[in-house]
């Protein structure tokens, strides 16, 4: 096997001491966003990118890599313990961890989350290293028409499976590919949606966005529910540690299936917090203790954990094979790839060997130290919850602020990051989803781009979208998940005639 | 004391302004479709109308006595507001400060401000975490990143 | 009006500085910002670094140098930048012809008279590039297949250097190209390597990789004359064995894009020909030699009156390409 060799050849590169040492200092600082909440993994990446300027490729992107694995775990840690995700993709784990947490087993909640969450990068990574190069062949017969479609299966599977109110979701939307309209049109070339702000005609960075709704929102939400810090046992119990990893295999099939779901969101750019969702939906759905959920089910801890790592290991494949990011921090490890000189793409499989190779061994060993740290620092990290909420609000203030001026050192950056707060706040409190809002300001600009050049390509004509097989089978998997809510809908009312009106505010729950 | 329908109504005018903004704007790009592609303005024009429309829907279901939003009657309790005012009017004075004080004044003064007022710390405590943050923005942006953050007017004023 | 004379002054202080470089009066006295017009990665951004290092190396200026990305809205972020900060010597814009050309084209808030010129210190090439297995050896091969069928030509951004060399081959080799405009032109790179489209224009260090890998080859430059002679690409093949569109019937003797270097506007002629010398010594060190070998540019150094002459033909020629496209905005 071809891949395997590469494969041991790229753990030559990642076990060495160095990069052991970078992917401790990344898995920490990881851990560190992943918990603090209105902090997470897009901007931990974002904050560290500048530091990697001057580095090799392949370490930069461990040090990074390793810091995303780091904040996939350490958001599990306050969304069971406090309740508090640290970031959206955990959100649906609060549904399950914290009141198993509550009921006076953390450690059990904490040691299932934490092997599913290895065994779904797990699968990630087996994912990556026998599919990269396929991926890659493959990836040559992307041309604009099929960078549409995949954008647009993106598009609808977050309309289709987001669960929010539709009308809500489409406005978000909307709003999204606006705002990556902003700025220099790359196929007219002309200026666009500046509104007469002249500094605007560079467009709205997704840092700046990403900051305001999720950092400064999040933090807005939690000041008005005074989220107290509130004592839950956070001491590791080491033999119930190994007896709940032991328990897994039990829920074998929920494992694969959550899994399998996450592998696919990440492929294709739906990102782990859809991932997450999904899959825990649909484990409420096919478990047969689904009543049971929202009480401290293992399933209910499993399902979006699960999802979640493998939806955040696979969506590093798209990246580097298509350069289409699968995930908000795979967007802006992107961005890192090219200011390192390098172009993420099929070329890279082809002159950058080492890089890649290097890159997925250190997946394998970064989260086996990613594992293995946090649940060490389990017990550090619930003492620095108690810190009172105070002191770490304004921190968190900061921190945004200056991560938005940094982006391109423009003050208005943080004006408009500080307006982002708000929208945030709003959206969140009224049951808007944020995840499309993001998704179309990261692709928006993207998925407009490919069609107006396929439309360049076919002279304005919409049967390029159906001149072959994979964009039609793109396109046609799109419109069967637009219509999924819609044929659903119909098929509840069918069964039920006189339709129960509570079904939204159930639904209205579960949203980031 | 906002009513959950208050919210649901400002902020979907909220939505729909920003709708007919880019709406407006994007007529300046010129709309259309041929065999020549799209023009430039046609996709931001069509999701400004999306916006808006959703935005009006929004507003006319805020707006009717639905049964969700009957069981949620208000959204933000006074002392919720309050809160929400504590963190966000210092932070956004914050903001507005640092072109005049600079980053690492503003940002001091910031921290000082919202832990010594309220009470939340002694003052010398309070003193001594503001010096800190701005210390390790300094070492951290200005040292080892060679990040340049603002310096502000009143620096510029006695030549730095 | 005023900056029109503000650029003649300047352009004097340039003409004065060539002739005793070593008397600049004027010396900075806090940390230079380097912008670049491009993000990180890109030509520009590579150029600015490259000089950065040099200055840094050899100490010619005793204050720290940084360089800052502002490559938003295909440059304008940065020289919109630069007009802002008139009259602030510290902040040196690094960019392309696109500071004459995108005003011309699209409604951006500057213009290059906003800036104080320094100079053009190096110039990129352009050249042909077709997929590794197209059945046309020559450029006249590929004409001749382009005007029975249209092909699609690709390259980076809309109405700027690319698109005007495609219209340019358009126009003198008769045929008819649907432009398709990417974000980069190493995005255009990949497309020709899948087959998506027919032909692209990349500058030599946009492409080299591709040459290499075997994904796609150059048919010839837009140079009257070959590239200098450099170490082998290919197995066989280095640049100066591309032969010249001209060689090959397509009449186009010379398209590069120069590499400018500005201040901003209101800066006094001290200042200027501080800079002006600054590049001038940056430009006899070995390191720039190097740059410009590995890069695969032409090196040049226009600055004052001639520097100005360049900008004023370019726009002349922009201008006609421009007005035929309908691209002026009104």
């Amino acid at each position: 096997m071809d891949n395997l060799q590469e494969l041991l050849h790229g753990f030559t590169i990642a076990v060495t001491v160095p990069h052991l040492v970078l992917m401790v200092i990344g898995v920490l600082l990881g851990i560190l966003v992943g918990v603090l909440p209105g902090l997470g993994a897009p901007n931990g990446v974002s904050l560290l990118l500048p530091l990697t300027f001057g580095m090799q490729p392949v370490s930069a992107i461990i040090l990074l890599s390793s810091m995303y694995w780091g904040a996939l775990f350490g958001g599990s840690v306050t969304s069971i313990l406090f309740n508090i995700p640290g970031e959206p993709s955990s959100v649906a784990t609060t549904f399950d961890g914290y009141p198993m947490a509550r009921d006076g087993r953390p450690t059990t909640a904490l040691a299932t989350a934490f092997g599913s969450a290895a065994f779904g990068a797990l699968v990630g990574v087996i994912l990556i290293t026998f599919l990269a190069s396929w991926v890659a062949q493959v990836a040559l017969a992307f041309g604009p028409p099929e960078y549409f479609a995949v954008y647009f299966l993106a598009f609808a599977s977050f309309v289709g499976m987001g669960g929010a109110a539709p009308i809500k979701t489409v406005v978000a939307l909307a709003i999204g590919f606006a705002i990556a309209a902003i700025g220099i049109d790359t196929v007219s070339g002309s200026v666009r949606l500046t509104m007469g702000v002249d500094e605007l005609v560079k467009g709205v960075s997704f840092v700046v966005a990403v900051m305001g709704l999720f950092g400064i929102g999040e933090l807005l939400v939690a000041v008005e529910e005074e989220v107290h810090a509130r004592a839950v046992s956070s001491k590791i119990d080491w033999g119930e540690v190994f007896r709940a990893v032991a328990r897994l295999p039990r829920h074998g099939v929920a494992l694969l299936r959550s899994a399998a779901i996450g592998c696919w969101m990440g492929i294709t750019p739906g990102g782990p917090t859809a991932a997450s969702f999904m899959s825990y939906g649909i484990a409420r759905r096919f478990s047969r203790r689904g009543r049971h959920f929202g009480t401290g089910e293992v399933e209910g801890i499993i399902s979006p954990e699960t999802a979640d790592h493998a939806a955040g290991t696979s969506a590093l494949l798209p990246m580097l094979s298509l350069g289409i990011p699968g995930s908000a921090t795979a967007a802006v490890m992107m961005g890192g790839l090219m200011i390192w000189g390098l172009n993420p793409g099929p070329m890279l499989f082809v002159d950058q060997k080492d890089f890649v190779w290097g890159l997925i061994a250190s997946m394998y060993v970064g989260n086996i130290v990613a594992v293995a740290l946090v649940l060490l620092t389990v017990p550090v990290f619930a003492a620095l919850m108690r810190i009172p909420f105070v002191i770490i609000a304004p921190l968190i203030v900061i921190i945004c602020v200056v991560g938005a001026y940094s982006v391109s050192n423009s003050y208005l950056d943080v004006v408009m990051m500080l307006g982002f707060g708000i929208v945030g706040y709003l959206f969140k409190k009224l049951f808007y989803p944020l995840a499309p809002l993001v998704l179309a300001i990261v692709i928006g600009d993207k998925a407009e781009d490919a069609f107006r050049q396929s439309m360049l390509m076919s002279k304005g004509s919409l049967g390029i979208f159906f001149a072959n097989r994979l964009v039609t089978c793109l396109v046609v998997a799109g419109i069967a998940l637009l219509l999924l809510p819609l044929v659903l809908q119909l098929t509840r009312i069918w069964r039920k005639p006189t339709s129960p009106a509570h079904e939204t505010t159930s639904q209205e729950k579960v949203i980031i | 004391m906002i009513s959950r329908r208050a919210l649901e109504l400002s902020t979907a005018i909220l939505t729909g302004s920003f709708g007919a903004a880019v709406v407006v704007s994007s007529l300046d790009n010129g709309i259309g479709w041929s065999s020549a592609g799209v023009d430039a303005g046609t996709f931001p024009f069509l999701t400004g109308v999306i916006i808006v429309l959703g935005s009006l829907y929004n507003l006319v279901r805020g707006a009717l006595p639905a049964a969700t939003l009957a069981s949620v009657p208000v959204a933000i309790t006074p002392t919720e507001l309050r809160r929400l005012a504590s963190l966000f009017v210092p932070a956004a004075i914050f903001v507005a400060a640092i072109p005049l004080l600079g980053m690492y004044l503003a940002s001091a003064i910031y921290i000082f401000a919202v832990l010594a007022i309220p009470r939340h710390q002694s003052m010398p405590r309070a003193l001594a975490m503001a010096a800190a943050t701005a210390l390790a923005l300094y070492v951290v942006f200005e040292r080892m990143f060679q990040v340049t953050l603002p310096h502000g007017a009143l620096a510029a004023a006695f030549g730095f | 009006m005023r900056s029109t004379s503000a650029l003649l002054l300047s352009a004097a202080a340039v003409v004065l500085a060539g002739t005793m470089p070593a008397s600049a009066a004027w010396q900075p006295q806090k940390p230079i910002e380097f912008v670049a017009t491009a993000g990180p990665g890109g030509g520009t951004d590579n150029l600015a670094r490259a000089v950065q290092n040099i200055i840094t190396k050899y100490k010619l200026t005793e204050q720290p140098i940084v360089v800052v990305n502002k490559g938003g809205g295909s440059g304008a972020e940065g020289y919109v930048y630069g007009k802002v900060s008139a009259g602030d010597p510290y902040k040196v814009i690094f960019g392309t012809s696109n500071a004459w050309q995108q005003p011309l084209v699209s409604k951006v808030a500057f213009n290059y008279t906003d800036l104080t010129p320094i100079a053009a210190m190096a110039q990129d090439e352009f050249l042909l590039w077709v997929k590794q297995d197209a059945p046309y050896k020559t450029a006249g091969d590929y004409l001749k297949a382009a005007a029975s069928s249209e092909f699609k030509m690709g390259g980076a951004q809309s109405k700027d250097t690319d698109e005007v060399l495609t219209r340019m081959i358009e126009k003198t080799g008769h045929v008819k190209l649907t432009y398709i405009p990417f974000k980069s032109g190493a995005e255009a790179a990949v497309q020709l390597a899948g087959g998506h489209i027919d032909s692209h224009v990349n500058n030599p260090s946009e492409s080299l990789g591709q040459w290499r890998g075997g994904t796609q080859r150059p048919l010839c430059a837009f140079s009257p004359k070959r590239l200098p002679q450099g170490p082998k690409i290919t197995a066989t093949e280095g640049w100066s064995d591309v032969p010249t569109c001209v060689e090959q019937g397509l009449d186009i003797k010379q398209y590069e894009q120069p590499r400018t270097v500005w201040l901003p506007g209101k800066v006094t002629p001290d200042q200027a020909a501080f800079y002006v010398d600054l590049m001038k010594k940056v430009q006899a060190t070995p390191e720039w030699k190097d740059y410009i070998e590995k890069t695969s540019q032409v090196d040049t150094f226009l600055t004052g009156g001639d520097f100005d002459k360049f900008i004023k033909e370019d726009l002349e020629h922009l201008k006609q390409v421009a007005s035929e496209q309908g691209w002026l905005i009104k």
